[in-house]
C-alpha cells in the first residue's frame, strides 16, 4: 500500500531553552518491504545528516539561540509491500544478545521466559512467547513512563507497545535469541478516518534472518508497518532524543496523520489536504 | 636487610650480595647518616604536600585530600633488562591495536576461531558504534598502561592491560622531579634515563591521532572536573602540554563539528584526550544522565571529524576475560612469539578450570572480570575460611564473571618503613604511547605495597609509589661520583 | 580563554569587590548608629535598601536593631549579599580556576575564607564590628594587590579587572542613590552637625575624605561631593574612573565578541566624561544614578552573553 504521512512533533517550554541538541530518527530507509518515494524533514535549523551505530538515518540538530519551542515535521510518501517483513544481513547479530539497562531480566521474568526455552528455538515458540507477553502485560497507557524498564513494566503487568517490546526483547535474549527494538509507524484503517501511529515492535534473529514480531498487535509485521529505526532498546531507536539547558518544564505534543492509497500525490498535496481536513474539523 | 628466598629482590641477589645496578646506590646509602635520611624523607613529604598531589579514596570518610606516600628509595632497572621489556611492551601494544581494528572490521581472528566470537561480540564493552569506523593510523589505544610484575626468578609478566583511561603518569613525573631535587648527587653518580619529555611524546601522539587533513590540530583534555580523584593529573598534563583543560559543558556539537566555547567565540576541536568513560561521553548515545560529556559527540566521531583518545570501545580488549588471549593475538597478527608472557590464568567460565579453582581457592587470587582497582577480589592465602566460603558462593552464582591466577610472588624492593629499611612488594606500570609509531619513556610508575607482606599496590588501598630508574649505561664507576 | 574560566575569574573578582563594598556601607551605617536623632534609624536601614534585601530581612523575623542588621550583612549564610556569602562565592569561583590564577591569589582567597568560615557572632562581637570591617577591606586590598602584582596581563587579568570595576561602579552608584535626595539643593537640613557627620562618614567609607579636602579645600558641599564621586576620574572609586577602567579593559580582551558591550560602555563612559555636575543635578541626580545602574547592569548582561555564556 501507499501511505502518505505527516508527522509533527512540537516541544514547548515555559522558559527559554538556551541550548539544545537532538538526535532525530525520523527518516525511513528503502528496502526490506518498503520504498520511500518522497520524504522531507522540516526543522527549525539545518541539521547534520549521518548514519548511526545501528545503520539508521540520523539527523543531529543543534539550536544555540534561546528558543521556547522546537517544531519538527516529517512528511513523505512510502510504498509498503504485501507480505511478512523480514530482513537479511546487517552484520553478526550476536551483539543483540546483550542486555541493557531497560531490558534487564528480573527473577519473575526469568521464570516467565524459561517456559519457552527450547533448542533449537522455533518461530512457533517465539510466537507463543509474544502472545504470552501480550496476555500478561495489559495494554494500558499512563502507567509506565518513557524511561520505565522492562522489569518495572512486568512487575506492574501493564504498559504500552514500548514496554511489551522491551519485555519480549529481554526474554528473547535470555533464551539466547538475538533481538532488537524497532521504532516505526503502524497503519490501521478506520471507519471515519485512517490512523497512523508511532509504534514499537521487535526484530528477532532466527536461522539466517531477522523476523518482525509486533507483540501488541499480536502479529508479524507486514505492509501496515513502516520501519524508522532499530537499536538495542528504545533509547537507541527512539524518534527524538535530546538534551537541553534551561527551558523549565517541557510539554510535548506529537501528531501523526496518514492517508492511504492516494498515488501520484506530492507532499504539497498532502499539506493542502490536511489543511482541508483541519478546516472541516472546526 | 635480607631478601626472603622465595621473592625476587630488586636490590639483593642473595643476602649480602647486591645486584650490579644497585651497587652505587647502596654505597651512597651506607655513607648517609640516619638523621640526614630522616630529614630527606621529611623534606620529601613537605614537597609532596606543597605540590598538592592528592588522591581521593572512594568512601574514605577522613577526607578527600590524602597524600599517596612516596618512597625515596628508587627502583632500579638495568638498561639491558629495560631494552627487552620495552620490546615486549611495543609488541603487545601493536597486537592489541591490531586486535581492536580487526574485531571492529573483518573479524579475522574470530573467524579463525582463535578467540570464541561470543566472548567479543556479546561483551558489554563491544561498541557497535565502532563497527566499520576507520581510525587514523588504525590506533585505538593511544595511551596504554601495561602493568608488569616479576616472579621469584625475576621474569617479567604482564599482569593487566589498561587501555581505557590509565592514570598515574603524573606521579611518575613528579617523583622524578622530587628525587632530582632531594638527591642531586645520586643523579650525578648514575646515568638515569630521563622521563621529563613524556608530555612532549604524549602531545605528539595526540596530534598524530588527528583526523585526516587537519594540519595544526587543536587538542584538549576532557576532565570530569575537580571532584574527580585523578583531577590533578588531568590538569597537570594539560598544563605541561600547553593545551586547554575542558569539561563537558565547555564543548558543543554543531554543523558536524565539535567546538569549544571561548571568549573569542567558538573554536573547533580536533582531538579530545578524554579522561571520562565511554558511557559518559555522549548523553544522546550512551548514559542519558551524564552531564560530563558532550551531546552529539558520537555523531561527529563517527563522521571522522573529531578524534577521541583513547578510542571508544577499547574496553573489550582490556577485559579480564580477553586477557588470556593476548599472547594468541601476538602470534596471530605479528607471527611472533610473545616477548612478555601473561600470568597463568584460569577462566572460570570453562567448567574444568572452574573446578580446579574451586578446589584450590585458598592458594589462588580470584578477580572479577568486570572489576577494577583491586576491589572485589579474593587473595586466597590472606583470606579467612569465612571469606573464602562467601566468595565460593559468588563464584557458583556466576562463574563466567571470574578469572583466577596463582598468588604471585611479586618482586620486592627496599623501602623505608617504621623500623628502617625493609623489602616491600612492587609492580611497574609503563605507559605505552601509540601514534604514527609506538613510543614510551624509560621506566614508568613503580607502585609499592607499604604493608609488610601485602601484595596490594593500589594507592586507593594504601599503596605508595617510587621513582623508577632505567640506567642508561651498564655499571657506573664504583665509588660514586662521576 | 574558556568562557567558563573567564566567567569564574570575573565572578571571583566581583564577589570580592562586593564584600569590600558591603563592608564600606556597613561602616557608614554603624557609625550613624552612634548618632542621636531620628535620622540614625534611616541610616541603619540603608544597607538593606542599597542591596535590596529589606523584604528578606523583614521576612526573617529578626528585630531591626543596628547589631542585628550588621550581623545579617556580616555573617548570615542565607543572605546572598552578606560578606560571608560573598567571600565564600569568591573562594568557590577561585577554586574552579585555581590553575589559572597565581598561588598568591589563591592563597589570599582561601585564607580569607578559612578565617570567616570560622567566625561566630561571639567572636565577631569580641573583635568589634569596626575591626571586622577593616579586616574585610584589608583582605580585599590584599587580593587585588596580589592580582595586580602577580597575574600575567592576559585575558584572565582583564576579566578580573572587569568584574572588579563593574561591581564597584554598581555598588558606588547604589550607595549614592540612597543619599541622592540630600544632594538636591532645595532639601531642608536638620542640624548642621548631623549633616556634617553624615557626609564625612560617606566620604570616609569611600576612602574619599582626604581627597575631598585636597581637591576642594572647602567645607563639605553636596554638589562637590557629587561631582567628585561621579565625574572626577582621579578618584579611583568614582563612577568615571570605573568606566575608564571598564572601557579600556574591554578593548584589551582578545577577539571580537564583545561589540555590543563595548558600544554601551563607551556610551555610558561618554556621559560621564563630558558631563558637568550642574547639568546632572538639574536633570535629577536620582534619575541619573538609576539610569547608570540599569546601564551597568545591561553592560554586565552583554559581557555575560558575549564572553561568558558557557551554555
Amino acid at each position: 500500500m501507499i501511505l502518505t504521512i505527516n508527522h509533527e512533533t512540537v516541544y514547548r517550554y515555559n522558559t527559554a531553552v538556551t541550548h539544545s541538541t537532538q538526535y532525530l530518527r525520523l527518516t525511513p530507509q528503502s528496502g526490506e518491504g518498503q520504498q520511500v518515494l518522497e520524504w522531507k524533514l522540516e526543522l527549525p535549523s539545518p541539521a547534520m545528516l549521518a548514519e548511526d551505530s545501528f545503520g539508521n538515518i540520523l539527523h543531529v540538530l543543534t539550536l544555540d539561540m534561546p528558543h521556547s519551542e522546537i517544531r519538527i515535521r516529517a512528511t513523505g510518501i512510502v510504498e509498503t509491500d504485501a507480505g511478512e517483513r523480514m530482513s537479511f544481513g546487517g552484520g553478526d547479530p550476536r551483539p543483540y544478545l546483550r542486555s541493557t539497562r531497560l531490558t534487564t531480566m528480573s527473577p519473575a521474568m526469568i521464570e516467565f521466559a524459561n517456559r519457552f526455552r527450547q533448542f533449537p528455538m522455533t518461530l512457533e515458540a517465539l510466537d507463543g512467547l509474544a502472545h504470552a507477553v501480550l496476555a500478561y502485560l495489559v495494554f494500558e497507557p499512563g502507567i509506565t513512563q518513557v524511561d520505565s524498564t522492562a522489569a518495572e513494566a512486568f512487575a506492574q503487568a501493564r504498559g504500552v507497545c514500548q514496554d511489551h517490546t522491551h519485555v519480549f526483547l529481554a526474554c528473547c535474549r535470555h533464551l539466547d535469541v538475538p533481538a532488537r527494538y524497532v521504532s516505526g509507524y503502524v497503519y490501521s484503517p478506520g471507519h471515519v478516518q485512517d490512523h497512523l501511529a508511532t509504534h514499537a515492535w521487535a526484530e528477532v534473529w532466527l536461522e539466517d534472518r531477522w523476523w518482525n514480531f509486533d507483540v501488541v498487535n499480536r502479529c508479524r509485521a507486514g505492509s501496515s508497518h513502516l520501519k524508522l529505526a532499530v537499536g538495542m532498546d528504545y533509547m537507541d531507536a527512539c524518534p527524538v532524543r535530546g538534551v537541553r539547558r534551561g527551558g523549565g518544564s517541557e510539554l510535548m505534543n506529537a501528531e501523526v496523520r496518514v492517508m492511504q492509497e492516494q498515488s501520484g500525490m506530492t507532499t504539497d498535496d498532502v499539506d493542502f489536504l490536511i489543511q482541508q481536513q483541519k478546516q472541516q474539523q472546526q | 636487610m635480607s631478601a626472603k628466598a622465595r621473592f625476587y629482590d630488586e636490590m639483593f641477589a642473595a643476602p649480602g650480595h647486591i645486584r650490579p645496578g644497585y651497587k652505587a646506590f647502596s654505597d651512597w646509602l651506607h655513607r648517609r647518616p640516619e638523621e640526614e635520611l630522616a630529614q630527606k624523607r621529611a623534606e620529601a613529604d613537605w614537597l609532596f604536600r606543597r605540590v598538592g598531589i592528592t588522591f581521593a579514596v572512594y568512601g574514605d570518610k577522613e577526607g578527600s585530600e590524602r597524600l599517596i606516600p612516596f618512597d625515596t628509595i628508587p627502583r632500579i632497572i638495568p638498561a639491558a633488562e629495560w631494552e627487552m621489556v620495552s620490546r615486549g611492551l611495543k609488541q603487545r601494544a601493536l597486537a592489541l591495536n591490531l586486535f581492536l581494528h580487526d574485531i571492529y572490521h573483518e573479524q579475522h581472528i574470530l573467524n579463525a576461531g582463535v578467540i570464541p566470537a561470543e566472548q567479543v561480540l556479546t561483551n558489554q564493552d563491544y561498541q557497535l558504534a565502532m563497527q566499520g569506523l576507520t581510525l587514523p593510523n588504525k590506533v585505538y589505544s593511544h595511551i596504554a598502561g601495561i602493568d608488569l610484575v616479576r616472579d621469584h626468578a625475576g621474569e617479567y609478566f604482564v599482569l593487566e592491560d589498561n587501555l581505557r583511561t590509565p592514570s598515574g603518569v603524573s606521579y611518575m613525573l613528579e617523583n622524578r622531579k622530587m628525587m632530582m631535587r632531594l638527591f642531586p648527587e645520586l643523579f650525578a653518580a648514575h646515568a638515569v634515563a630521563p622521563v621529563e619529555h613524556y608530555p612532549d611524546l604524549l602531545l605528539e601522539t595526540l596530534r598524530d591521532a588527528a583526523p585526516a587533513g587537519v594540519h595544526d590540530p587543536v587538542v584538549v583534555v576532557l576532565t570530569p572536573g575537580r571532584y574527580n580523584s585523578a583531577y590533578f593529573e588531568h590538569a597537570f598534563l594539560a598544563q605541561q602540554m600547553g593545551v586547554e583543560l575542558v569539561e563537558g559543558p565547555d564543548l558543543f556539537v554543531k554543523d558536524g563539528f565539535v567546538s569549544l566555547r571561548t571568549t573569542a567565540g567558538p573554536q573547533r576541536v580536533d582531538v579530545i584526550y578524554r579522561r571520562i568513560d565511554d558511557a559518559y561521553l555522549d548523553p544522546l548515545a550512551f548514559n542519558a544522565d551524564s552531564v560530563l560529556g558532550v551531546p552529539g559527540l558520537l555523531s561527529v566521531y563517527r563522521a571522522g571529524r573529531v578524534s577521541i583518545t583513547n578510542a571508544v570501545g577499547t574496553g573489550v580488549a582490556d577485559d579480564k576475560s580477553i586477557y588470556p588471549y593476548v599472547p594468541d593475538m601476538i602470534r596471530f597478527y605479528l607471527t611472533e612469539e610473545p616477548i612478555l608472557n601473561n600470568v597463568p590464568t584460569w577462566q572460570l567460565r570453562k567448567p574444568d578450570e572452574c573446578e580446579h579453582v574451586l578446589a584450590n581457592l585458598s592458594e589462588l587470587v580470584v578477580k572479577e572480570v568486570h572489576g577494577s582497582g583491586g576491589y572485589g577480589m579474593l587473595v586466597g592465602p590472606a583470606a579467612s575460611k569465612v571469606e573464602i566460603a562467601a566468595y565460593r558462593e559468588r563464584i557458583l552464582a556466576n562463574p563466567s564473571e571470574f578469572i583466577a591466577q596463582p598468588t604471585l610472588a611479586l618482586s620486592t624492593c627496599p623501602t623505608f618503613v617504621e623500623a628502617g629499611i625493609a623489602p616491600r612488594h612492587i609492580d611497574l606500570r609503563p605507559f605505552v604511547l601509540s601514534g604514527r609509531e609506538v613510543r614510551m619513556v624509560p621506566g614508568g610508575l613503580t607502585r609499592v605495597a607499604l604493608k609488610d607482606g601485602s601484595l596490594v599496590v593500589n594507592s586507593s588501598q594504601g599503596g605508595g609509589t617510587k621513582d623508577t630508574w632505567v640506567l642508561e649505561s651498564a655499571l657506573p664507576a664504583s665509588g660514586g661520583h662521576a | 580563554m574558556l568562557s567558563r574560566t573567564a566567567g569564574c575569574i570575573y565572578w571571583m573578582s566581583r564577589h570580592m569587590e562586593r564584600a569590600e563594598n558591603i563592608a564600606r556601607v556597613l561602616d557608614v551605617s554603624s557609625q550613624m548608629a552612634l548618632m542621636p536623632g531620628g535620622l540614625a534609624r534611616e541610616q541603619i536601614m540603608a544597607p538593606l535598601d542599597i542591596t535590596g534585601m529589606r523584604e528578606a530581612f523583614v521576612a526573617s523575623g529578626v528585630k531591626a536593631t543596628a547589631d542585628e542588621i550588621l550581623l545579617f550583612f556580616a555573617l548570615n549564610p542565607n543572605n546572598p549579599t552578606s560578606i560571608y556569602s560573598c567571600l565564600r562565592q569568591a573562594r568557590e569561583n577561585g577554586h574552579v580556576v585555581r590553575g589559572k590564577i597565581t598561588a598568591e591569589m589563591w592563597e589570599t582567597l582561601n585564607a580569607t575564607w578559612l578565617e570567616i568560615s570560622g567566625m561566630t557572632r561571639e567572636k565577631l562581637k569580641r573583635m568589634g564590628f569596626s575591626r571586622f570591617l577593616e579586616w574585610v577591606k584589608e583582605r580585599s586590598h590584599l587580593f587585588r594587590g596580589a592580582t595586580f602584582g602577580t597575574l600575567q596581563r592576559n585575558d584572565a587579568f582583564h576579566f578580573s579587572r572587569l568584574g572588579t570595576f563593574l561591581e564597584r561602579s554598581d555598588n558606588t552608584a547604589r550607595i549614592l542613590l540612597v543619599k541622592a535626595p540630600a544632594f538636591s539643593p532645595s532639601e531642608e537640613r536638620d542640624t548642621a552637625a548631623v549633616d556634617y557627620y553624615q557626609w564625612a562618614s560617606l566620604l570616609r567609607s569611600l576612602s574619599a575624605f582626604e581627597t575631598y579636602r585636597d581637591i576642594y579645600r572647602d567645607s563639605i558641599v553636596p554638589v562637590q561631593v557629587a561631582e567628585m564621586l561621579l565625574l572626577r576620574d582621579d578618584l579611583p572609586r568614582s563612577l568615571h574612573a570605573c568606566m575608564n577602567e571598564i572601557t579600556q579593559t574591554l578593548e584589551s580582551i582578545q577577539g571580537n565578541s564583545g561589540k555590543e558591550a563595548k558600544l554601551l560602555a563607551a556610551k555610558v563612559h561618554a556621559r560621564l566624561h563630558y558631563a558637568q555636575i550642574e547639568e546632572v543635578i538639574e536633570e535629577g541626580l536620582q534619575k541619573y544614578l538609576q539610569d547608570f545602574i540599569s546601564d551597568t547592569h545591561e553592560i554586565g548582561a552583554r559581557i555575560q552573553r558575549a564572553y561568558l555564556e558557557s551554555v
